[in-house]
C-alpha cells in the first residue's frame, strides 16, 4: 500500500505544474499569482500539519525537521524568486510563461531530491531539477552564450548524471538495495559506487575540482537563471549532501572522508584563486560561491558537534546575501543592457546610495568581516570544524577567506572610490529594492538580536 | 542594574551615525554637517570623562559591567566592562576624534557626509574594542574597526590610496583571523568566551606557545612590530592628516592593548617563553626603523617610522613583565597617542597650505609661522623625550624596568633614543630654520581653530610630563593584577 499522503506536497506541486501550464497558455500573468498563493498555502501546510507528513516513515524526527525546513526555505525562495523573475524576464524581453513551469519542476525535483530515502528517488528527483536548470541556462535563445551555457551544462551535466548512475548500481550490485537504512557495512565496491555518487553530486552543487562549468553556465545565461543556479537547487542538493553523509555515516569510512575532506579543501582555494582575476561580475560570483561550497562542505564534516543548526544557519544566511546581491545587479542597467563587467559597478556610490550600501554589506558579510551575519555564520562553522579536530581544513578556511576578502574589496573599491564612466539608468523595482535592503537589515541587524534566528533554526534539531 | 554607560558610549556615536545617514544630505550645508558631527563627538567625550570620575581606583577588577546573554547555546555574551587600563585608551579615542573631525573642516570638501559618518561609526567600534571583556565582541569590534578605515583611506587618500588602504585591510585581516581560530579553541576548551575567567585558565604548555603565536600574529601586525610593520607607512603616507590622527593616535594602540589584556594574562608561560623574540624583533624596530626614519624625504613617513619606533618602546615594556615595565610602556602608549597625533596634524597644517609633505621644500617656516614653530617645538621634543614632556615618563621607565631583565636591551633602547631626537631634530631644523624660500612667504599662520587643538594637546602633554600620577593612579592596580 503506497502512502500516498507523505507524498502531498509533491502531488501539490504537481497539480499546480497542471494548471499552470493550462492556464499559462492564457494568461500570462495569471501563473505568477497562482503560484505564489499555491506556494504560501504550502509553506502554510508545512507549518502547521508537517510533522504528520511523515509520521508512517522511518525517518527520524531530526531528519523529518531537516526536510521540513528545507521545504518551507525552498518554497519562501521560490516565491522571492517567481517574483523576481518576471520584472528581470520583462526586461530583456524573454517573459514567457515556461519559464515558470521550469522553475517549478526544479523546485519539485528539489522536493522530491531531499526527501528521498533511496537512490533511485534521489536520482529522479536530481534529474528533473537538472533538465530544469539546463532549460534555464539556455533560455535567451537568440542569444549565442546563453545558447552555449546551456549546451555546456547539459554536456557536463549529462556526464555526472552517467556517474551518478553507474555508482547507484554499483551499490545495488553489491547490497541489493537502493534504500539508505539497508546500506550498514561497505564492500570494496560499494565504496567505490557512493564515491561515484559523491562526485555527481560534487558537480551539482559545483565543488572544485568539479566546478569548471559553473563560470561559464553563470555568465552565458540570463542573470535571473543564475540566481536561480545560486540558490535554490544548490540549497537542496547540499541538504541531500548531507543527508547522504550523515545516514551513510561516511565519516566512518576512511577513503570516503578523505575525498570529502580534499574536495572541501580544493573548493575553498581553487573559488579564491579563480575569482581573483576575474573581471566579470557574474564569473566572480561563481567562483566565490565554489569557495562558500568549501564551507559548507566542512561544516558538513563537522555536523556532530553542533548539529545540523550550523548548516542552516550559513545556508540560510547564504541565500539571503545572494538573493540581496542578485537583486541589486539586476537592478543596475546601462543603455546597452545589464551591466556584465566589474567597472560597471563604478560610482555606483554617487548614482544610488541605497543600492551601493546594500551592496557594501552583502559584500563584507561574504567576506566574514564582522560585524555582519556572514562573520558568524563562518564563526561557527570554525567553531564546529575545530571542535571536530578539522585543524588543517580550518586554517585552509580561514587563509582562504583573508584572499576572498580581497577581491571582495576590489568590488567595494569599485562603487565606492572610482567614478562612473557610464550613466547607469536605474530600474527601480519596488520588489527588488525591497529584497536587498531587507537582506542588508537582516545582515546587519543579526549582531544586535540574533535569538529569533537562532533559536529557529535551534529548535527544531538536538 | 546600574546606569549603562558603555553601552551609551558605543551606542551614541552609531545613533549619531545612522540619524545623519538617513537625513536629506541634500538640503544640508557641509558645515551642517560637521557640526553636528562635532556636537555629536564632543557629547561622547563629556560622556566618557564620567568614566574617571566615579571609576573607583581603590576596588580591583572590571567596573561598570554590563551582562546580556547574546548567544545563548554557546555561552558568548554581551559581556561589557571597564578597569584601569581601558578608561584612558577611551578617553584618548574620545578625546582624538572631535580634533580629528576639526582638522578636516577646511580640507575635506566632498562627501563630508559620508565622512562624518565613518568617523562617528570607527569611534564607536573602537570604544567598543575596549570595553569588552567577551572574547568574541571583543573580536568583533576589534575587526569591524577595518571597515571603515578602509573607506576612510580609500576615499579621501592621497594618489596612491588604493594600494594603501588594500595593504591596510589585508595585512590586518590574515593576522585576525589567526587570533580568530585561537580564540574558537579557547572557547571550545574553556566553554567561555569571558576574558576573567580564561585568564585563570592555565592551558597547556604546548598549547599555549600555539596560541600565543596566534594572538601575536594578530597583534603585531596591528602594533606593528619589525617584519609586519611596512603597511604602516604607506597607510600613514595616504590617509587623510585626520586618518592618521586616528590611526597613530588610537588604532595602534589596539595591538599593544591586546597584548596586556589578553595575550599575558591568558599565556603566562609562553609569556615569558617568547621573550627574547619580542626583545630581538623590538629592538631591531626601535634602531632600524629610526635608522630608516633619519633617510626619509617625506614628513609624514618620517613620523610614521617614528610612531614604528616609539611602538618599540611599548613592546619591550610590556614584555619585561614587570610593574615598572607595564607601566611605562602603558604611559608611552598614551604619551604617543597624544604626540603622534599632534605631529600628524603639524604636517597636516603646512600641507594643507603648501600641498607638499617633501622637507626639501621647507625652510625657515619659523620667519612665516611663529605660532605653529612653537607648538611644532613643544610635541618634537615631547617625541624626543624631553624631561618634562610625557614622552620622557614613559621611555624612562621603559629604560629602567629593561636593566633587570637584560642590560644588552638597555643599551638597544639608548640607542633608540639617541637616534629619535636625531632625526627629529633634523626634521625641526630643516623644515623651520634656514632661509625663508620664496614660496614659503605666502604661507598664513594658524588659525584660532588649529591654536584651540594643538592648545589642548600641548597641555596634555606637558601636563602628563609634569604630573604622571594623574595616570598611574589609575592604571597601578589594573596592572599588577595583570602580571602574574
Amino acid at each position: 500500500m503506497i502512502d500516498f499522503y507523505s507524498f502531498a506536497p509533491e502531488i501539490f506541486l504537481l497539480t499546480l505544474i497542471l494548471i499552470s501550464i493550462t492556464l499559462g497558455v492564457l494568461n500570462k500573468d495569471a501563473t505568477i499569482t497562482i503560484n505564489t498563493t499555491g506556494f504560501s498555502l504550502l509553506i502554510i501546510f508545512l507549518i502547521f500539519k508537517g510533522h504528520s507528513l511523515y509520521q508512517n516513515s522511518l525517518f527520524s524526527l531530526n531528519t523529518i525537521n531537516l526536510i521540513l525546513l528545507s521545504k518551507i526555505i525552498l518554497s519562501i525562495g521560490s516565491i522571492v524568486f517567481i517574483l523576481l523573475s518576471r520584472r528581470s524576464l520583462k526586461n530583456e524581453n524573454l517573459f514567457r510563461y515556461e519559464y515558470i513551469l521550469f522553475i517549478l519542476f526544479a523546485i519539485l525535483g528539489s522536493f522530491v531530491l531531499i526527501s528521498s530515502d533511496n537512490f533511485l528517488t534521489a536520482f529522479i528527483g536530481l534529474e528533473l531539477q537538472s533538465l530544469s536548470l539546463y532549460l534555464m541556462a539556455a533560455f535567451n535563445t537568440k542569444n549565442l552564450n546563453s545558447n552555449e551555457a546551456g549546451i555546456k551544462y547539459f554536456s557536463l551535466g549529462a556526464l555526472s548524471s552517467g556517474f551518478l548512475l553507474f555508482g547507484i548500481s554499483m551499490i545495488y550490485f553489491d547490497t541489493a538495495s537502493f534504500t539508505f537504512q539497508n546500506l550498514a557495512n561497505f564492500s570494496t565496491i560499494s565504496e567505490v559506487g557512493l564515491a561515484l555518487v559523491l562526485i555527481a553530486l560534487f558537480f551539482k552543487v559545483s565543488a572544485a575540482p568539479f566546478h569548471i562549468w559553473t563560470p561559464d553556465v553563470y555568465e552565458g545565461s540570463p542573470t535571473i537563471s543564475a540566481l536561480f543556479f545560486a540558490s535554490l537547487p544548490k540549497f537542496a542538493s547540499l541538504i541531500f549532501l548531507f543527508r547522504i553523509y550523515h545516514e551513510l555515516n561516511i565519516s566512518k569510512i576512511d577513503s570516503l572522508n578523505y575525498i570529502f575532506q580534499l574536495v572541501c579543501a580544493i573548493s575553498l582555494l581553487v573559488g579564491v584563486y579563480g575569482a581573483i582575476t576575474q573581471k566579470v561580475i557574474k564569473r566572480l560570483l561563481a567562483f566565490s560561491s565554489i569557495n562558500h561550497i568549501g564551507f559548507i562542505l566542512l561544516a558538513i564534516m563537522s555536523y556532530q558537534y553542533m548539529s545540523e543548526g550550523t548548516i542552516f544557519f550559513y545556508l540560510i544566511i547564504y541565500l539571503v546575501t545572494i538573493f540581496g546581491v542578485f537583486s541589486v545587479i539586476l537592478n543596475l542597467r546601462t543603455s546597452e543592457g545589464e551591466i556584465t563587467l566589474l567597472t560597471g559597478l563604478n560610482g555606483l556610490k554617487a548614482s544610488s546610495r541605497s543600492k551601493a550600501i546594500s551592496m557594501l554589506v552583502f559584500l563584507f558579510s561574504l567576506a566574514g568581516i564582522p560585524p555582519f551575519a556572514g562573520f558568524f555564520a563562518k564563526f561557527f562553522i570554525l567553531s564546529a570544524s575545530i571542535n571536530e579536530g578539522l585543524y588543517l581544513l580550518s586554517v585552509i578556511a580561514v587563509i582562504s577567506s583573508v584572499i576572498a576578502a580581497f577581491y571582495y574589496l576590489s568590488v567595494i573599491k569599485n562603487m565606492f572610490f572610482n567614478e562612473s564612466e557610464n550613466e547607469l539608468l536605474l530600474d527601480n523595482s519596488k520588489l527588488s529594492s525591497f529584497i536587498f535592503i531587507f537582506s542588508a537589515l537582516v545582515l546587519t541587524l543579526f549582531f544586535f538580536y540574533p535569538d529569533p534566528l537562532i533559536n529557529l533554526v535551534d529548535s527544531l534539531f538536538y | 542594574m546600574s546606569f549603562p554607560i558603555l553601552s551609551l558610549l558605543i551606542l551614541t556615536p552609531l545613533i549619531g551615525a545612522l540619524t545623519l545617514s538617513l537625513s536629506n544630505s541634500a538640503q544640508l550645508k557641509n558645515k551642517t554637517i560637521f557640526a553636528s558631527g562635532l556636537w555629536i563627538a564632543t557629547g561622547e567625550f563629556i560622556l566618557s570623562l564620567l568614566l574617571p570620575i566615579f571609576y573607583d581606583k581603590a576596588e580591583n577588577g572590571y567596573q561598570f559591567t554590563e551582562f546580556h546573554t547574546w548567544f545563548d547555546k554557546f555561552d558568548i555574551n554581551y559581556y561589557l566592562g571597564v578597569d584601569g587600563v581601558s578608561i584612558p585608551l577611551i578617553l584618548l579615542t574620545t578625546f582624538l576624534v572631535p580634533i580629528c573631525l576639526l582638522c578636516s573642516w577646511n580640507s575635506i570638501q566632498n562627501r563630508v557626509k559620508e565622512f562624518v559618518i565613518y568617523f562617528l561609526l570607527l569611534e564607536s567600534f573602537i570604544i567598543g574594542v575596549f570595553v569588552s571583556i567577551d572574547l568574541v565582541i571583543f573580536y568583533v569590534f576589534f575587526e569591524a574597526v577595518l571597515i571603515p578605515m578602509f573607506l576612510i583611506i580609500g576615499i579621501w587618500g592621497g594618489e596612491n590610496r588604493l594600494y594603501a588602504t588594500f595593504k591596510f585591510f589585508l595585512y590586518t585581516l590574515a593576522g585576525s583571523v589567526l587570533m580568530l581560530l585561537a580564540i574558537i579553541y579557547i572557547i571550545s576548551i574553556t566553554n567561555t568566551g569571558n576574558i576573567e575567567i580564561i585568564s585563570k585558565f592555565i592551558f597547556d604548555e604546548n598549547i599555549q606557545l600555539i596560541l600565543f603565536l596566534c594572538f601575536f600574529a594578530s597583534f603585531a601586525v596591528k602594533v606593528p612590530m619589525f617584519p609586519f610593520h611596512t603597511w604602516l607607512p604607506d597607510a600613514h603616507v595616504q590617509a587623510p592628516t585626520s586618518g592618521s590622527v586616528i590611526l597613530a593616535g588610537v588604532l595602534l594602540k589596539l595591538g599593544a592593548y591586546g597584548f596586556m589584556r589578553l595575550s599575558i594574562p591568558f599565556f603566562e608561560f609562553a609569556s615569558y617563553y617568547f621573550q627574547p623574540l619580542i626583545f630581538s624583533l623590538s629592538c631591531i624596530a626601535i634602531v632600524y626603523t629610526s635608522i630608516v626614519a633619519l633617510r626619509q624625504t617625506d614628513m609624514k613617513k618620517m613620523i610614521a617610522y617614528s610612531s614604528v619606533a616609539h611602538m618599540g618602546f611599548v613592546t619591550i615594556g610590556i614584555f619585561t613583565l614587570t610593574q615598572d615595565g607595564m607601566n611605562g610602556a602603558y604611559f608611552q602608549m598614551i604619551s604617543h597617542g597624544i604626540v603622534s597625533a599632534a605631529l600628524f596634524l603639524i604636517v597636516g597644517v603646512v600641507y594643507e597650505r603648501h600641498h607638499t609633505r617633501m622637507i626639501s621644500d621647507y625652510s625657515g617656516v619659523t620667519n612665516i609661522m611663529p605660532k605653529y614653530s612653537f607648538f611644532f617645538m613643544v610635541f618634537m621634543l615631547s617625541s624626543v623625550g624631553l624631561p618634562g614632556t610625557s614622552g620622557f615618563v614613559g621611555e624612562f621607565l621603559v629604560i629602567m624596568s629593561t636593566i633587570s631583565v637584560n642590560v644588552y636591551l638597555t643599551i638597544f633602547t639608548a640607542v633608540g633614543v639617541i637616534l629619535g631626537a636625531s632625526y627629529m631634530l633634523l626634521l625641526y631644523k630643516n623644515v623651520n630654520f634656514g632661509d625663508v624660500k620664496s614660496d614659503i612667504k605666502k604661507l598664513t599662520d594658524l588659525t584660532t581653530i588649529e591654536i584651540f587643538y594643538f592648545t589642548c594637546l600641548a597641555f596634555l602633554t606637558i601636563l602628563l610630563g609634569i604630573y604622571p600620577k594623574l595616570l598611574f593612579d589609575m592604571i597601578d592596580a589594573s596592572i599588577s593584577i595583570g602580571i602574574l
